[in-house]
């Protein structure tokens, strides 16, 4: 009976691992054709709002006032926001853009940074790399 | 006699008519012939100047035929040229063509890069009731190996330094090197939101283990309750980011699955719980976990930065599993961890830790307890002295109750020393005061540390 139990035991924890590994790769994906939709809808908004086609005779609507973006971080901000939290700042100049390449991986894993917000640092950090 | 005086008048009369007549007319034209030969003459010359503009457009046409004639010939001989060195190349490709070619799936060619980093530390401690000394208290590098874009193998090592003793901790001649590998690991950055970590790696219970031992934290030790929860696991690990809004906000996951604590002796008994070592191989050389179950956990954080160095992070972890030979005790923790940096000089933070662990002779024991730590930067008071300026006070009250019946607490009171932004000496002292009488004592720890 409890060889039984133990296996039920296994059995479950190897199950659930299982199926939460897969709903995160779901989740993923989602995000990620979210995230490749996003210029396409924005596209359309932009033909939507440029005007009337060639053959109306209505003339075209004024297009309404854009909701005010928030502003995009810089990688220089997105820099000094995430790197000092742990340690003191490196300089762009202490390694080639190779090595911040190789460096950004390890910390975009260990400090489970946004990726884009990851390759924004790196692409700071490779502008005033040292050769 | 009068007709012979008539003649020579008559001859002068018309010497004088011919000289008064003009001399034209003497061929006498009509105006309107004249008028008409005029207009023809018109006529002709207007032909004349077409015909001369109708020339020159030819003449400028001409000239451009002729040099795009020009350029395209010289299009041809530089078309010419290139395919003539693809086909040489064609030709020299094929002679060296890789026995396994590269399948066109495969993407962009792998990018290699290899490289170093690390940390090291020097101390000296002095401790109530013995003598001081150095230590090479830690030389911990980390090989860093980028196969591809998205395929990274790390692999940090801690190599330290102990005097021999015998089987009874009693001192002999030498000493002798320990190298502990801390984590050797495969990372596969599946999407921007999913990378797959495997091999033997840093939990993610908390965030000290990964983000603050070594050089990064500002007191040489670590926090005593991070000793009743496992640094490291043998397993498979998925974690991500995914940004919340534009402003540097994100939420943050993991989530592994690992052999999970063990036994030493491989019963339940409560002072055999070993947390570190169930990495896959055992004793005998075989393959597989000491238990028959994995062990399961992970974290979930929120990371809300309002500018650059102003921010919070908050986050929940924790792991179960069991962890005797029989696979019938369970072993579980949960952590909550905390960070707010509320400008460049200051910094709080701290962690809160319970572990539950199922034994055959003391039922279910509670290991637990808690840190914080505040630092703060000399700085921020603006003196402009270039001593003080690279000064920050640190403090730090941690305890842990080992479920065994050992309560400790510690305060420790210190200073981090910036030479600049890699090399830093660290001073601390601390108090610590225990109901074991053998454990209560103070220290001066002092730890230069160089990080690369």
């Amino acid at each position: 009976m409890n060889r039984l139990n133990s296996l039920k035991w296994r059995w479950r924890a190897g199950a659930g691992l299982a199926v939460m590994a897969a709903l995160i790769y779901a989740a993923s994906l989602a995000l990620v054709a979210a995230t490749d939709t996003k210029p396409t809808d924005s596209k359309a908004a932009d033909t939507k709002a440029a005007g009337a086609k060639p053959g109306d005779t209505k003339p075209a609507s004024p297009p309404k006032p854009a909701k005010k973006k928030a502003k995009k971080l810089t990688g220089a901000e997105l820099y000094a926001i995430h790197c000092n939290r742990c340690h003191p700042e490196r300089y762009a100049t202490e390694r080639t853009a190779a090595q911040w390449q190789t460096l950004m991986l390890h910390m975009r894993v260990r400090a489970n940074l946004p990726a884009a917000q990851a390759k924004e640092i790196l692409r700071y950090l490779q502008e005033d790399s040292g050769s | 006699m009068k007709i012979s005086s008539l003649i020579p008048g008559v001859i002068t009369a018309g010497c004088a008519i011919s000289l008064a007549l003009p001399p034209r007319a003497a061929a006498q034209v009509s105006t309107n012939d004249f008028n008409a030969l005029k207009q023809m003459v018109e006529h002709l010359n207007e032909k004349v100047d077409k015909l001369e503009q109708t020339h020159e457009q030819d003449q400028k046409t001409h000239e451009q035929d002729q040099q795009k004639i020009q350029q395209l010939q010289q299009q041809l001989g530089e078309t010419q040229i290139a395919v003539t060195n693809a086909v040489q190349k064609a030709e020299a490709a094929t002679q060296v063509q890789p026995v396994h070619p590269v399948p066109p799936s495969a993407g962009p060619s792998a990018q290699q890069n290899f490289m170093v980093v690390g940390d090291a530390e020097v101390h000296f401690g002095k401790v109530d009731g013995s003598h001081g000394a150095f230590a090479l208290a830690d030389f911990a590098p980390i090989f860093l190996f980028r196969a591809r874009d998205n395929v990274l193998f790390e692999a940090g090592f801690d190599v330290t330094l102990q005097n021999n003793a015998d089987q009874n901790g009693n001192r002999t001649a030498g000493h002798s090197t320990s190298v502990d590998l801390s984590f050797g690991q495969l990372d596969y950055l599946w999407n921007d939101y999913v990378t797959v970590v495997g091999g033997y790696m840093l939990l993610p219970l908390g965030t000290y283990t990964e983000r603050s031992a070594g050089w990064l934290n500002k007191i040489p030790d670590d926090p005593l309750p991070r000793g009743v929860l496992p640094s490291n696991g043998a397993g498979l690990q998925l974690r991500g980011a995914v940004p919340v809004g534009q402003a540097g906000q994100s939420i943050t996951y993991s989530v592994f699955g690992v052999n999970g604590p063990s036994s030493a002796d491989g019963t339940g008994n409560a002072d055999q719980l070993d947390l570190d070592s169930n990495v896959g191989f055992k004793n005998d050389g075989t393959f597989g976990n000491l238990h028959g179950s994995p062990s399961g956990g992970g974290r979930i954080g929120w990371f809300y930065p309002w500018q650059a160095h102003y921010d919070v992070e908050l986050g929940v972890s924790g792991q179960t599993g069991t962890w005797d030979d029989a696979d019938k005790r369970r072993w579980s923790a949960a952590v909550l961890d905390a960070a707010v940096h509320l400008s460049p000089n200051v910094e709080l933070k701290g962690e809160y830790i319970n572990t539950w662990a199922e034994t055959d002779n003391m039922g279910t024991i509670h290991p637990r307890g808690w840190w914080v730590q505040l630092a703060y930067k000399l700085a921020g008071l603006n003196l402009e002295l270039p001593v003080i300026n690279n000064v920050e006070l640190v403090g730090r009250y941690d305890t842990v109750k080992d479920g065994l019946g050992t309560n400790t607490d510690r305060y420790t009171a210190g200073y981090v020393y910036y030479f600049s932004n890699t090399l830093l000496f660290e001073g601390d002292y601390e108090f610590l005061s225990s109901n074991d009488p053998t454990q209560n004592h103070n220290d001066f720890v002092f730890q230069l540390s160089y990080g690369f």
